[in-house]
């Protein structure tokens, strides 16, 4: 990926945890903070390029360049504080991709009109979960473990390259099973830039420059991506 | 005779099926949580409505021989039978016999069987003595006919009635609350209609012809007082019409002080009998939801899916956010769910019960998982953690399922951050929306699966996606197609709502 750059905003109960998991993951991550307290965490923490500044101020706000940032998040604790950058992030930076945390029901229709990307909504989320867990409670726990790659299994993205023996194919036609891949759903340029689950029942064609979202062992995985990068079998 | 009480007692302590019996019956009987007491309840109320039917009809048709057969020795034996038994269910002379005999034992005093049995005896008796039971015994006997008086026993079978009819229970325990009330009352109106039947009765006895005995003075006295009126006995005397204008004013007051009396009762139990109601109604259900606590998350919970979830009921301890939730059309009811008493009303031993601890305190979550795990271990429980310390302390409680939400948001930000393209697939399935739903497939639900390999099930006809067997505790992913599915195995598999619906029908033996 070309640019791993993340500004991040808040480091309070989510920002704390979500800086740790993206730093792990091999991005960069810059913390801003207003609270004092939060802001003397992220230094302890290992964030030593924090800044404390009042993201109230567009000034500071432009002095930090998001626009060179890859995408914008904010997760500050203070939910009307949360709403307000996010506003202020959308009318000085057009551009810029904003994910936002709601805190509360209502939050998460004010974040979508204050202009953020995406809005994850902590209650919507943990509602589905408790649904979830009530009516399939094997396939949650599995789905949450694939998501966070225990049991060696996960989801993998992967684009297809130029003269792949994959192009040409159609999807009813080719079992990924044998590599041990599963195929979950892709995003066929021809019809878009968009994901589809191969689940809708649509034949699709592939082509290089498709990217196919797939679900195996990591090793398998591996394989499977070193196999279609050759040119041919 | 001692030793002949002991034996016997302990030949009945031994029997299992002399116990179990008993429990069974006493259950049936008695245990409103029994699924099976209701059939017992339809089949009595059904014989007490026929047989007062049966009367009604005589009165002026003759009645044909079966079904008066039917009404003096079928139901009469029914009830005998049914009034016997809950004699025989009220207390346990085996065990305090029993009982006797070891504390005999251990002090070295000489065994006295039959103190205990006479006293066994005596409760029986107390019993046979209560309102209820002297209905049942009476309701016993057929109505009989050729003396016209003695019809008035088929009152008791409807009064036996009152017994099955919950509301008139209800209407009795209020009352009770306001006894020492209602019994001023009632000494006043005793008082009253005493004063005024002697005085009407000195001051009219030989003017007023209609006045013969006390008896007609103080009938006339209660007609008045009652605003009833009929108008049968009237004061003809000056003095008379005096003391009548006295009674009927203070019959006004008395029958305004009693309106009074019973609303209040009412007002003050109304929101008591209604959670009552709803508590019944949801013990009756095989399964239900206890929602503890209505906050952001079971708001959010009850908007998303409420409509799914037929048998719920919400604990909340704030008056406040309890008639929120009512006005948001729940049903909730005021009570502290981490009291033993509040979650001991629910019908632990018949239903299946998910408690799900939604407060936004640590402490009282794992309270409350403590307090339902300790009244039955068959409640499930999902219980929220907002601080990740906390989980190893509600594994140790015995939550069944530990949600965190802030883990999972973060888990979810975290993916939306670094996989963009895959976190609307993840989104989707996680949230089970419309095409996405990775659901699974018990395989003793679709009975034509088991011993069949993997090749042969039709998950591309239905348009799935096969992910894996969950077999035990281990799933195996993407399994050799040669795999035979087995009894307990589940199968996860990803598509469309429509498509599991039709692999399931495919494979449950049910359709064609």
């Amino acid at each position: 990926m070309k640019n791993r750059k993340i500004l991040l905003f808040g480091y309070g109960n989510h920002g704390k945890y979500i800086a740790k998991g993206l730093v792990e993951d091999g991005f960069k991550v810059q913390v801003i903070e207003n609270n004092e307290n939060f802001y003397n965490n992220a230094l302890d923490e290992g964030f030593t390029d924090a800044c404390k500044i009042d993201v109230t101020k567009d000034e500071l706000l432009m002095a930090l360049n998001p626009e060179s940032y890859k995408q914008l998040v904010c997760v500050m604790d203070d939910e009307h504080l949360n709403v307000f950058l996010t506003l202020s992030l959308r009318s000085l930076f057009k551009k810029s991709y904003i994910l936002s945390i709601s805190d509360s029901i209502h939050t998460t229709k004010k974040l979508q009109m204050a202009g953020a990307n995406m809005v994850i909504d902590l209650y919507e989320v943990s509602a589905n979960k408790i649904h979830n867990i009530l009516n399939r409670p094997v396939a949650t726990q599995l789905l949450e473990e694939f998501v966070v790659h225990k049991n060696d299994i996960g989801f993998r993205e992967l684009i297809i390259p130029p003269k792949s023996f994959l192009s040409g194919l159609m999807t009813d036609d080719i079992d990924l099973s044998e590599y041990g891949v599963l195929l979950v759903g892709l995003i066929d340029e021809e019809r878009g830039h968009h994901f589809e689950f191969i689940t809708t029942g649509i034949n699709h064609k592939l082509d290089s420059g498709d990217t196919l979202v797939c679900i195996g062992k990591e090793e398998m995985l591996n394989n499977f991506v070193d196999l279609i990068n050759k040119k041919e079998i | 005779m001692n030793q002949i009480l002991l034996s016997i007692a302990l030949f009945l302590r031994a029997s299992i099926r002399y116990k179990s019996s008993k429990n069974f019956i006493r259950d049936i009987l008695t245990n409103s949580n029994n699924p099976y007491k209701k059939y017992v309840d339809i089949t009595i109320i059904f014989l007490i409505v026929t047989s007062i039917f049966i009367l009604i009809y005589e009165v002026k048709h003759p009645v044909p021989k079966w079904l008066y057969i039917y009404d003096v020795y079928f139901v009469s034996f029914v009830f005998s039978i049914e009034y016997i038994l809950r004699l025989w269910v009220y207390n346990n002379i085996t065990e305090s016999i029993i009982k006797e005999h070891k504390e005999a034992h251990f002090l070295g005093r000489k065994f006295t069987p039959m103190k205990v049995f006479k006293d066994g005896l005596l409760e029986k008796l107390k019993y046979i003595f209560t309102p209820s039971a002297l209905i049942d015994l009476l309701a016993i006997f057929p109505a009989y006919r050729p003396l016209r008086v003695l019809r008035i026993f088929v009152l008791f079978r409807v009064l036996k009635l009152l017994r099955y009819t919950k509301s008139i229970n209800q209407f009795t325990e209020v009352l009770s609350n306001k006894k020492f009330e209602l019994l001023t009352l009632l000494f006043l109106l005793f008082f009253i209609v005493m004063t005024a039947g002697i005085a009407i009765y000195v001051l009219e006895e030989g003017f007023n012809q209609n006045i013969n005995t006390l008896f007609d003075a103080l009938y006339w006295a209660l007609v008045t007082m009652s605003t009833v009126g009929y108008g049968d006995i009237s004061p003809v005397t000056q003095e008379g019409r005096i003391i009548s204008i006295l009674v009927i004013i203070s019959g006004i007051a008395m029958i305004s002080f009693a309106t009074s009396v019973i609303v209040s009762a009412f007002s003050e139990k109304l929101s008591e009998l209604k959670e009552n109601r709803i508590i019944e109604q949801v013990n009756k259900s095989k399964s239900f939801l206890l929602v503890c606590g209505y906050g952001q998350m079971s708001k959010m919970f009850f908007r998303q899916y409420g409509a799914e979830y037929d048998n719920y009921i919400i604990l909340e301890i704030s008056k406040e956010r309890m008639e929120q939730a009512r006005k948001d059309g729940y049903d909730a009811i005021h009570e502290d769910a981490s009291r033993y008493e509040t979650l001991s009303k629910f019908n632990t031993d018949h239903c299946d019960i998910t408690v799900l601890c939604l407060t936004s305190s640590d402490v009282e979550n794992i309270y409350i998982t403590l307090n339902a795990k300790s009244i039955s271990s068959n409640i499930k429980v999902i219980a929220r953690a907002n601080d990740f310390n906390m989980v190893s302390k509600f594994e140790h409680a015995g939550a069944n399922h530990i949600l965190m939400p802030n883990r999972v948001v973060n888990s979810m930000i975290h993916t939306a951050i670094t996989k963009p393209t895959m976190y609307k697939a993840i989104h989707a399935i996680l949230t089970g929306k419309s095409i996405a739903r990775v659901d699974e497939i018990r395989a003793y639900e679709c009975e034509i699966m088991i011993g069949k390999t993997i090749q042969y099930l039709e998950f591309k006809k239905a348009k799935l996606l096969f992910m894996g067997i969950q077999r035990g505790s281990t799933f195996m992913f993407n399994p050799s197609r040669n795999e035979v599915v087995q009894y307990g195995d589940i199968l996860l598999v990803m598509g469309r709502e429509i498509s599991l619906k039709y692999f399931i029908s495919l494979y449950n033996g049910v359709s064609e």
